[in-house]
């Protein structure tokens, strides 16, 4: 894959341009600063990015804003954030225009990194990466939590990878159970939920997260 | 009719108002006429027999000053909703030091009751205020009081002179019921511009007053900032150092081990990782203390809203306003909206939260509701007196009604010169 890094420290971006050459993908640019990201963004056409929130030139939400701003212009265009600290505000913005391909994890998700390049790729496909720490945070939010009272356990792990993200298999995977079981746990909690199932991954997330997040 | 009913009722209620006026502005006057009559009875020509009256005289105005400027005050204040401050040095705490001995402030003294006494007659002894009511209670009865003996004056000229036959005692009859008539419904507001004239805290009062609140601010100030660093002194010492600490010996141990027992080596470095992971994890709580990054990122209005979602309480957040504020009291603000909405979860047992950020003609005001049980209430040392500690010192103030069973509001008020 093609892929733009924008990072401002140093050693996290080089490791970072290490750690994707080392699994075969090409970096085709790094930027440094919001404004340079976006310039990387819109004349790269990468097919993923991976942004940090903060950056200069005022060490406030730069990288954001700028892919933000990069995906305005080309819809649907995949992007990673990654950031030292998750919030709820930043990934309802980054799923705000409905047209897939974000993900939003942890700096420190990059340490298993088989499933951080498997997060990425599922980006760069139009899929979702949501972070756990955001998800736990959601499913343990005020108006949420009352809603998901009816869930079994299992019900309530699997639509936590699934608002991840994940698919039915991968989230097989991590559960050790079986394809089937899992597409039999999606229904029946869709069915508690009312949400309509598809297998568009990040239609499933959104579903997933719109529900939960509705008053 | 209607208008003369009402012009009557003014007037009744007017002359009761002078009456009162006279009587508190003529109070110390009466006890000055007493101990003079008290001399001329015991002897005018005798100097022995005024040394009691000019004891009375001392004792009595000393005595009456502040009484009869508080009534002055207070009538004031009843009548005209114009409420004249009084700015009285304020007692400090008395407290107990280790040696037994209690501190007022000014000294040492055996018992609490000592204490308690002498710092009261201190602190009477030094306040301008003492002087300002000295001073009110001269000026009173030639000003407010003068103007309010008018209808009374009136009234009784009236009846004097009405009472004879002679045409000229008629005349200053049918005057004084003029006077007495013409005056009845206004002569008692002479009292108002006279009370916030000479009443009122002089400038260098206030001066003083704001010295000591500056003072106890920064003492405050202090204090919690040492406190802080502290804790966050702890935290990294227990905290991620600890962690960093353990990492660096499995990775150690792991690198020994790597040729001899590959298997151990590798679940080494998995601890290892896990280990880094738990310390950026209790890092990132850490910095979310000290300033959370949305707050730095977006600014107050955004660190309430992602802080509402993190809520486990139903949280609505209200603002009309876009602006950036200060940092450091976008961070009280914000730490004190935490507060305020953990107390809601944790003691209130609230279920829903609402939270507004208005702006009114002079600064910022927060107000906080929750749907709890109720019953919040600033205790010393407690985490709402904390809270209004670290308003006051950017001159801000925070107001609580919590009436038991509930609802709690809270409401933050900052001045700001950048609105």
């Amino acid at each position: 894959m093609r892929i733009v890094v924008a990072e401002d420290l140093y050693l996290l971006r080089d490791g970072m341009v290490r750690l994707l050459e080392a699994y075969g993908h090409e970096v085709v640019a790094t930027a440094t600063t919001g404004p340079e990201t976006l310039e990387a963004l819109l004349a790269r056409r990468p097919d993923v990015a991976v942004v940090d929130v903060r950056m200069p030139p005022a060490q406030s939400d730069e990288g954001l804003r700028a892919a933000l701003a990069a995906r305005g212009q080309l819809p649907g265009l995949p992007v990673l954030i990654l950031s030292q600290h998750v919030e709820q505000l930043y990934a309802r913005e980054l799923l705000a225009d409905g047209s897939g391909g974000v993900g939003y994890l942890l700096k420190e998700s990059v340490f298993d990194a088989d499933q951080f390049i498997d997060a990425l790729e599922r980006v760069a496909r139009g899929g979702t990466a949501m972070d756990p720490a955001v998800i736990a945070k959601l499913l343990a939010g005020g108006p949420s939590r009352r809603r998901l009272e009816g869930l079994t356990a299992r019900e309530h792990s699997v639509l936590a990878l699934m608002a991840e993200g994940l698919s039915n298999q991968a989230i097989g995977r991590r559960l050790f159970l079986s394809d089937s079981a899992i597409s039999k746990y999606t229904t029946s909690l869709f069915g508690k939920l009312g949400i309509t199932d598809d297998d568009h991954h990040n239609r499933r997330v959104r579903a997933v997260l719109t529900y939960l997040n509705r008053p | 009719m209607r208008q003369l009913r009402s012009w009557a009722a003014s007037a009744c209620t007017g002359s009761v108002r002078a009456c009162a006026v006279l009587v508190v502005s003529l109070l110390v006057p009466a006890v000055w006429a007493g101990a003079v009559a008290l001399g001329i009875r015991w002897g005018a020509g005798n100097p022995w027999s005024w040394t009691a009256p000019c004891v009375l005289v001392c004792g009595g105005t000393l005595a009456l000053s502040r009484p009869v400027c508080r009534m002055f005050r207070h009538l004031v204040a009843r009548w005209t909703a114009t409420v004249v401050p009084a700015g009285y040095r304020q007692a400090g705490p008395v407290t107990r030091m280790s040696t037994g001995y209690w501190w007022n402030g000014f000294g040492y003294e055996r018992t609490s009751r000592d204490a308690l006494l002498d710092q009261k007659w201190r602190i009477r002894w030094s306040d301008p205020a003492t002087r300002r009511d000295l001073r009110f209670t001269a000026i009173a009865p030639f000003t407010a009081g003068a103007v309010a003996a008018l209808p009374p004056a009136g009234v009784a000229a009236a009846v004097l002179g009405l009472g004879r036959p002679e045409p000229a005692a008629r005349a200053i009859g049918v005057l004084g019921l003029a006077v007495a008539l013409a005056t009845a419904p206004y002569a008692w507001r002479c009292a108002e511009p006279v009370a916030v004239r000479f009443l009122r805290a002089s400038p260098a009062m206030a001066l003083a007053q704001r010295v000591d609140e500056l003072t106890a601010q920064r003492a405050d100030t202090t204090v919690a900032q040492a406190a802080e660093i502290r804790r966050i002194e702890r935290d990294l010492h227990d905290g991620a150092q600890a962690r960093l600490v353990g990492l660096g010996l499995s990775l150690a141990t792991a690198e020994k081990l790597m040729e001899t027992d590959p298997d151990r080596a590798r679940a080494l470095l998995r601890e290892a990782r896990a280990g880094a992971a738990t310390s950026l994890t209790e890092l990132r709580e850490l910095v979310s203390g000290i300033s959370p990054p949305v707050l730095n990122e977006r600014g107050l209005l955004a660190a309430v809203r992602a802080f509402a979602l993190d809520s486990p309480l139903d949280v609505a957040v209200e603002a009309e306003l876009r602006l950036r504020l200060d940092p450091p009291i976008e961070s009280a603000l914000y730490f004190g909206i935490a507060e305020l909405v953990t107390n809601a979860v944790k003691h209130a047992r609230a279920t829903r939260a609402r939270i507004v950020v208005a702006r009114d003609g002079t600064g910022l005001v927060v107000d906080v509701e929750d749907d709890g049980r109720g019953g919040a209430a600033v205790r010393p040392g407690g985490g709402l007196a904390g809270l209004r500690r670290r308003l006051a010192a950017f001159d801000g103030t925070l107001e609580i009604t919590s009436p038991e069973g509930g609802p709690t509001r809270a409401r933050m008020m900052v001045p700001c010169a950048s609105l």
